[in-house]
């Protein structure tokens, strides 16, 4: 096993789908207990790295440890320790959300009683008491990213992998979320989740990595992305801008209007 | 109402359908365009009028005389638009059953300014030209026969009938969309498992239904009808086109202009009613389905105690709420049990009495191998599709520590069990029709339960190896390349099981071969058994690979 400080590595990971790159000789280390937000315009390989990650994705080169374990070798071993949530997540709609839960409580080998406790105080806190006994099909988008969170720390994981949590989320429970994040960093958690909201990203974030391209074009804590981009008392959308070379914004926004 | 909108708004409805059923092996150009449909319509017209030179010349070969042409000539035409009315009916129906839950919003187009008359006719017009090439294929195989045999106003009624038969079964299909989506929605108020077992029970009426009209017998006994000009045939108004054409076939042309009239203002009353229908009963958003209040979590199994894992009860809990409450589902769930029930329409409907041949050479146990081919074909097709169902929802399984040969089990018991449903359907029909013995009857089950094995796991296997994973209005689940393949193997797979019972039969004629029904049966069985447990690992193969690499 690595370092115990380091709960995710990976090195020169590589992904290309055809012609197209997903991720490019990208290698990242992720301390215990860190909370990691990954930032980059859209396709810079975000979702893809957090894939990876949990061995969802092959890497077409290059190796990832989480907690000392080859996700490539024991993906399954992983996936018991890990917990996801997708962009856009894509639920079992034919189930209610009680049911959903129950399935991955089972297949994650949660007891009986310990299951129903911890799925009933997971309804509550996220407002979805009186809705849990109703079909997923017709739950909203925000209430269907809940459910989806529910199902990504019911087994009480060890890392947390977090695909835009926040997508579609009204303000109490996205202030839920981020609290939560905290918490269980707090009892050493590992979190990586991506964002467009550069604001949370700094709120929540230990560290942040900007993506583009699939390859890392920035790390550290905020401050230390304000000063790597020169602009060390301006708010992160201009460091965000300014490290990945966009330019021409009001040009776009002309065209757009016209 | 714009027509400008309607026909373009056909057009985006018409590529909906092309790009959906054709997706897996057509790349772009022309095979991706409305025209392919006018193409093949004229392919199927020029290949109907040389059927129907042949059909003149054969008639006039073998000396058949002017009242038998007459007959003959009635029975097509007549047959014509009765046979168009179910077939566009049928079709669109079948469209229908096969769209998934997710799009049977209409969110998609109701944030545009269309109007329901727009939707109802653009939709109308879609399905029509969609299947028109069968228009022009029955046209062209009357237009030498009606000229020919000198019935070309008969021909010229029959033109105008066949379209107006057309677009009676397309607008009939929206009716019952609409009816369908209220029906969805009321079903929905009611809920839970009676909501549930209903729609089961509808989706099953609704393919026995369109099976029947399509077994031939029903059009043949309504023809009969017709042409015994039987009274009470004016009064049902889907067989005034048809009335129209024995009309003119009989001189009777103010009948028929009467019969011609009538089916355009039956057309019109069924559009004006698909109008009214479609602007009620505008669906806004997917039905949710209420359980409870609380939601249920489910306890400690009983079956646990003989070994099956919390895993494997999960699963297959998921797989049968999976197959019971999703819409595109339903309808593939309930294929292993119509499929016997079809096949056993002959016996059905024959005159010939069944039981006269258990007293000859054969035993009545050979006239079951139908059903069981029924209930194989079913199981396969189920199996197939039983891994491309999980769509963009696969992550769900591939993100959980599961092992794919938990997942493959799952799938192939859950196929079996459905289709065991079908196989004990087939034997009560077997018992009932071919009054089979008890050992009989328990060979059929047995051999039933191998076979049903051998091709679910089959079906699993090929499924999993040629998976459809896109979530489109109308999912396939298996690749194109995949159902060929399956269908192939599953045949032969069948076929093989079969040899013994042809060693049977040479055991029959010649004496020394020690081969009696039970042990071929038996053999049978065995070889399905072998099968099973190589398709299983072919599966496993194919699913860790799947689970490993998320489909893009």
């Amino acid at each position: 096993m690595d370092s115990p400080s380091s709960a995710i590595e990976a090195e020169h990971l590589s992904k290309f789908y055809g012609q197209v790159v997903g991720l490019n000789d990208l290698s990242l280390s992720v301390g215990t207990g860190e909370v990691r937000g990954l930032l980059g315009q859209n396709g810079s390989g975000k979702s893809t790295l957090l894939k990876t990650l949990l061995g969802l994705i092959h890497p077409s080169s290059g190796w990832v440890r989480v907690l000392g374990i080859d996700v490539q070798k024991a993906p399954i071993e992983v996936r018991r320790l890990v917990g996801y949530v997708p962009e856009s997540p894509r639920l079992y709609e034919f189930l209610t959300a009680t049911e959903y839960l129950d399935f991955v409580a089972d297949v994650r080998g949660i007891g009986f009683e310990e299951k129903k406790e911890r799925i009933t105080r997971l309804i509550d806190s996220l407002d979805l008491e009186g809705k849990q006994g109703e079909t997923i099909t017709g739950y909203s988008q925000g209430m269907k990213q809940k459910v989806a969170i529910m199902g990504a720390i019911l087994h009480h994981p060890k890392i947390l992998l977090m695909d835009e949590p926040l997508n579609g989320l009204d303000p109490r429970s996205a202030r839920v979320v981020k609290e939560l994040i905290h918490s269980l960093a707090r009892d050493g958690v590992t979190t990586i989740f991506s964002t467009h909201v550069l604001e949370i990203a700094e709120a929540i974030c230990d560290r942040l990595t900007i993506l583009q391209n699939g390859r890392i074009l920035s790390e550290g804590t905020a401050q230390e992305l304000r000063e790597k981009a020169g602009l060390s008392n301006s708010g992160l959308e201009e460091v965000f801008l300014k490290l990945t070379g966009t330019k021409g914004v009001e040009d776009i926004v002309e065209a757009l209007r016209r | 109402m714009r027509v400008h909108v309607l026909l373009k708004f056909a057009k985006i409805l018409m590529l909906s359908r092309l790009r959906n059923t054709r997706r897996s092996f057509l790349s772009n150009g022309i095979t991706n365009r409305p025209i392919l449909i006018a193409l093949i319509g004229s392919i199927m017209f020029t290949a109907g009028i040389g059927f129907g030179t042949a059909t003149v010349s054969f008639l006039k070969a073998a000396g058949a005389s002017p009242a038998d042409v007459s007959q003959i000539v009635a029975t097509i035409f007549g047959g014509i638009p009765i046979f168009l009315i179910g077939f566009f009916f049928t079709m669109g129906l079948l469209w229908e059953l096969n769209a998934s839950s997710e799009s049977e919003s209409a969110d998609s187009i109701n944030w545009l300014p269309i109007s329901p008359s727009e939707y109802v006719f653009a939709s109308t017009l879609s399905t029509t030209y969609t299947y028109s090439p069968l228009v022009l294929v029955t046209v062209g195989y009357s237009l030498p026969i009606g000229i020919l045999t000198g019935n070309t106003l008969a021909f010229l009624v029959l033109v105008i009938a066949s379209v107006v038969a057309a677009f009676i079964g397309s607008v009939t299909v929206e009716i019952l969309r609409s009816l369908l989506a209220r029906a969805s929605t009321a079903f929905s108020k009611v809920g839970g498992r009676l909501m549930i077992l209903l729609r089961i029970l509808g989706i099953v009426l609704i393919l026995l239904f369109t099976q029947t009209i399509f077994s031939g017998f029903l059009i043949i006994r309504i023809i009969n009808s017709v042409s015994s000009a039987n009274a009470a045939t004016i009064l049902v108004p889907l067989l005034w086109p048809t009335l129209s054409i024995t009309s003119i076939l009989r001189s009777n042309l103010l009948s028929s202009a009467y019969f011609l009239l009538l089916s355009f203002g039956f057309l019109l009353l069924l559009s004006s009613s698909a109008l009214v229908l479609r602007s009620k009963f505008w669906v806004s958003t997917p039905p949710s389905l209420h359980f409870s209040n609380k939601g249920t979590i489910s306890g400690v199994s009983r079956l646990r105690r003989i070994g099956v894992s919390v895993v494997s009860l999960a699963l297959v809990r998921r797989e049968i709420r999976s197959a019971t409450r999703r819409k595109e589902v339903v309808r593939l769930m309930t294929i292993p049990i119509i499929l016997p029930v079809m096949i056993s329409f002959p016996a059905l409907f024959s005159p010939a009495p069944t039981t006269s041949v258990a007293s000859g050479l054969i035993s009545p146990l050979f006239l079951a191998v139908p059903l069981l081919f029924g209930v194989g074909l079913g199981t396969l097709f189920l199996g197939m599709t039983s891994i491309g169902q999980e769509g963009k929802r696969l992550w769900n399984l591939s993100s959980l520590p599961l092992e794919a040969e938990a997942v493959v089990t799952s799938k192939i018991l859950f196929t079996s069990i459905t289709s065991t449903i079908g196989l004990v359907l087939g034997l009560g029909l077997t018992v009932v029709f071919f009054q089979v013995s008890i050992l009989d009857a328990l060979t059929f089950i047995a051999v039933g339960i191998t076979l049903v094995l051998a091709e679910a796991s089959l079906g699993v296997a090929i499924g999993s190896r040629y998976p459809d994973f896109s979530d489109g209005p109308r999912p396939r689940f298996v690749t194109i390349i995949g159902s060929i393949i399956g269908a192939f193997l599953g045949v032969i797979l069948m076929l093989m099981m079969s040899l013994p019972l042809l060693f049977l039969l040479l055991a029959r004629v010649f004496p020394l071969l020690p081969f009696s029904l039970q042990l071929s049966f038996l053999l049978g069985g065995m070889l399905g058994l072998i099968f099973a447990r190589i398709s299983y690992s072919v599966s496993i193969r194919s699913v860790d690979g799947i689970l490993r690499e998320l489909p893009n």
